[in-house]
């Protein structure tokens, strides 16, 4: 076995009454890519943050290169060569790329006090080179920036030279294609130079492929490590999934049918439709239809989703539900058309109110008895819809801010089943939700298109959209690039190439 | 029992704290006072205080639970009292004047809402807009007329009696009430404060919606100038003076969030008010200094914000 790196040993984290980890014991190596798998809530996150300096630990022990390792903040982790890329969107706005890349190492760069800002811009610009990221500039604004490419930032940002173990913490969800390539490229350099990755995921495909060892949690406590070679026996994954989940869930994550047949209604209709990032979109979609849309970011596709809720404004062409016009959100609730937001936090729930008030905020005007709402109907809908999507949570006043990821994203689907929609745009519908979640919103989206219902799945994620959709389209560039029908026989890397 | 008591803090801290204050607010005046301050005399006094500072403070809550601010209130105040005055002595009709500052008031209600929506500009610089028109036109008029202040000729009695201002009162509880806890109005106004892009996304039109609840809130103004001017008889240059920030303060001390969501409620501005005016009218029944008043109640203020924003998702906006 080659030098240990960071060891854990016994390490207790408790949040009041909460335990978060009990009792955890973590090994890493040189040249490991060390997979730390669990359901939401299991403890991977609160491991490395305690490691990185994020949060003080209840007890336990940690050596780090062969010291005592106790880090009191994120930047004297990172100065020792313990670097962590954030879960959450973690750049100065207002701010430039090279500022943003430098941020708190200003003296570097200062003279006679002041900061040679060209000098900076050149720097960042050869830090950015060296990561194959082009199309960001050190005097660039953040602000022109989207997610994705300030991900990618964060990721020049965290790892030097001198950095000897990284942390990736569900980071490549929230990354394009090319911009999961560039992250790859990071780990493989990571460990030709010897050095140590711990690698978060929810992505099976992606942990499989990515790591040479695999650690499971399960509520706070390790429940397996799996070696490279256990990883390559042929029912790994579901091994896996099973020590993760603590039970069997079976090989059943997508539909199993490929039976592609829906109705003859259509029931949301794109024509000819331009706008910002949309060019000439024209779309039929039916009742009972699955239709997902993929493609790297800024193709367009969640422009699309957003122009059917008539949140974004459409210069040219028609979108239409039932034959009237969508323009909008107010129109596209009255056709009953539901929207499930990729932000999760900032527009598809209110973090800072009841999982009540959450799920009956579409159907308040048809609660009103004489233009007052009936408190029994409030409760009885939402306490329905708990209970049909089993939200885990003690009652309908418990906030949406304390429930876990998955549930949260539970709430955000029974608003619109709630309120009766035909027809569902979902954003990214399976976005930082562990496997257990997944599986049951893949059988709730099956469920819907059982009953009739219409919808459009916009995914990031190939492998969803593959296993769900009844049609894909593939869009590049703002436009329809292909379109593949369901097929036992399509692969990802067939869809793939129209993307790039 | 330590964990529970615990659990209730946080559900009802704010409660606690609003609920506390006023019956300390009670306790130490009616002792400093030696009683004056449940004096019949006194009583009234207070009654006729409360009473526009809770029509206003209630007609706030529907702007403040929407994360929003009005500080146009005091010289919307000013004016229409001044105006309401004018025109009675003119046309011998107090509800002549009372409607016609109850129309400028929807005016300024839309104004807030629906056009700081259509020129992209958040409420408050609407609101600042119309604080210095209405200071403006409240300097004019004062200044036409070269008095210092206009006195009421009709007779306006009945509107001051004590059990007509605390039927006002009721009156405007129970319709905010309804309002806030049983319509849809007051569930979206909750939304908004709590995070306005998602009720948009639930195909909510917020900006109707605001504009109900700016409307509200003018017909509630209006309310109030018109009550001021019952109990004062008069108005000049200074009449609404400070309003918008006492409005501010009632609400604090009520234990309203003044990031609004849905911890917001009606209660808040009830009580808010009533803590307010003792607090106002006990340090002078005390005789405490009218000059030393303000210091005290900036004091008292602080006190209370660091009190209560000292917990995580407390009262002060992020």
């Amino acid at each position: 076995m080659s030098e240990v790196l960071l060891e854990v040993k016994g390490m207790c984290k408790n949040y009041g009454p909460i335990t978060a980890l009990k009792n955890v014991n973590l090994t890493v190596c040189r040249g490991q890519v060390h997979g730390l798998v669990g359901e939401n809530g299991s403890g991977k996150s609160t491991i490395t943050s305690i490691a990185a300096g994020m949060q003080p630990r209840t007890s336990g022990q940690m050596t780090f290169l062969g010291k005592e390792w106790n880090p009191s903040s994120m930047i004297e982790a990172q100065r020792n060569g313990f670097s962590m890329i954030l879960q959450e969107a973690n750049t100065i706005p207002g701010c430039t790329v090279a500022e943003n890349l430098f941020a708190g190492k200003e003296n570097e760069f200062s003279k006679f006090s002041l900061v040679q800002k060209r000098r900076m811009n050149r720097e960042a610009d050869e830090i950015l080179d060296r990561f194959g990221i082009h199309h960001m500039r050190g005097k660039d604004p953040i602000d022109r920036f989207g997610f994705e490419d300030r991900k990618l930032l964060e990721i020049a940002r965290a790892v030097t030279e001198d950095t000897q173990i990284l942390v990736v913490d569900e980071t490549t969800t929230a990354l394009s294609l090319e911009g999961r390539d560039i992250l790859y490229k990071v780990v493989d350099d990571m460990v030709a130079n010897n050095k140590a990755v711990i690698f978060i995921s929810h992505d099976m495909d992606e942990i499989m492929e990515r790591c040479n060892i695999l650690t499971v949690l399960r509520d706070g406590e390790i429940r397996g490590t799996i070696t490279k070679e256990e990883m390559e026996a042929p029912d790994a994954v579901r091994t896996i999934r099973q020590l993760m989940v603590g039970r069997d869930i079976g090989e059943k994550m997508y539909r199993t049918d490929f039976d592609a047949s829906c109705s003859d209604d259509v029931a949301l209709e794109f024509e000819h439709v331009t706008g910002p990032n949309v060019k000439d979109f024209s779309l039929q979609l039916h009742r009972g239809e699955i239709v997902g849309i993929g493609g790297l970011s800024g193709c367009g596709m969640h422009e699309v989703g957003r122009m059917a809720f008539g949140m974004e404004e459409v210069d040219k062409g028609h979108v239409r539900s039932n034959g009237k016009e969508v323009l909008s959100a107010k129109d596209a609730v009255a056709r009953k058309i539901g929207y499930i937001s990729k932000n999760r936090d900032t527009e598809a729930v209110i973090l800072q109110g009841s999982i009540e008030s959450n799920i009956n905020l579409p159907s308040l005007s048809d609660l009103t008895v004489g233009g007052i709402l009936s408190p029994r109907k409030k409760k009885k809908l939402s306490n329905e819809h708990i209970d049909l999507l089993e939200i885990k949570c003690r009652n309908g006043n418990q906030w949406v801010s304390t429930l876990s990821g998955g549930n949260k994203q539970k709430v955000s689907f029974a608003k619109w089943i709630a309120k009766g929609a035909e027809i569902i745009i979902m954003d990214c519908p399976t976005r930082g939700v562990d496997i257990g979640v997944k599986q049951a919103m893949y059988g709730l989206i099956d469920q819907m298109k059982q009953e009739g219902k219409a919808i459009l799945m916009i995914s990031e994620e190939m492998s969803e959209l593959i296993g769900m959709s009844d049609r894909l389209i593939v869009m590049k560039d703002s436009k329809i690039a292909k379109e593949f029908k369901r097929s036992a026989s399509l692969s990802e890397t067939d869809v793939i190439e129209y993307m790039i | 029992m330590k964990k529970l008591g615990k659990e209730l803090f946080t559900n009802h801290g704010a409660d606690i704290l609003s609920y506390g204050g006023l019956v300390l607010c009670v306790l130490i005046f009616s002792f400093l006072s030696e009683g004056k301050i449940f004096s019949a005399y006194n009583f009234r006094i207070l009654i006729q205080a409360v009473c526009v500072y809770a029509i206003l403070c209630m007609g706030a809550m529907f702007v403040y639970a929407m994360g929003y601010m009005d500080i146009s209130v005091g010289a919307q105040v000013g004016v229409y009292s001044i105006l309401c005055i004018l025109i009675a002595n003119k046309t011998n009709s107090v509800w002549l004047g009372f409607l016609t500052i109850l129309g400028l008031a929807l005016i300024c209600g839309f104004i807030n809402g629906y056009v700081s929506v259509m020129l992209g500009l958040p409420s408050i610089v609407t609101s600042i807009f119309l604080m210095s028109i209405f200071s403006g036109i409240q300097a004019l008029i004062m200044e036409k007329l070269a008095l210092n202040s206009v006195a009421i000729t009709c007779d306006m009695t009945q509107y001051k009696d004590t059990k007509f201002m605390i039927a006002m009162i009721v009156i405007v509880a129970i319709v905010s009430i309804v309002l806030f806890k049983y319509t849809p109005l007051g569930e979206v106004v909750r939304s908004i404060g709590a995070n306005e892009h998602a009720t948009q996304y639930s195909g909510i039109n917020t900006t109707k919606w605001k504009v109900l609840a700016y409307a509200f809130f003018g017909i509630c103004v209006a309310l109030g100038a018109f009550l001021l001017t019952a109990r004062t008889g008069a108005a000049g240059k200074g009449t609404g003076n400070g309003y918008a920030m006492d409005i501010m303060v009632a609400l604090l001390l009520g234990g309203m969030p003044l990031s609004g969501g849905m911890r917001s409620k009606i209660s808040s501005a009830l009580i808010g008010s009533f803590t307010y005016v003792i607090l106002s009218n006990g340090l002078i029944l005390s005789g405490v200094d009218t000059k030393l008043v303000y210091i005290i109640k900036a004091i008292v203020f602080i006190a209370v914000i660091l009190i209560t924003c000292r917990k995580k998702d407390g009262v002060l906006p992020r």
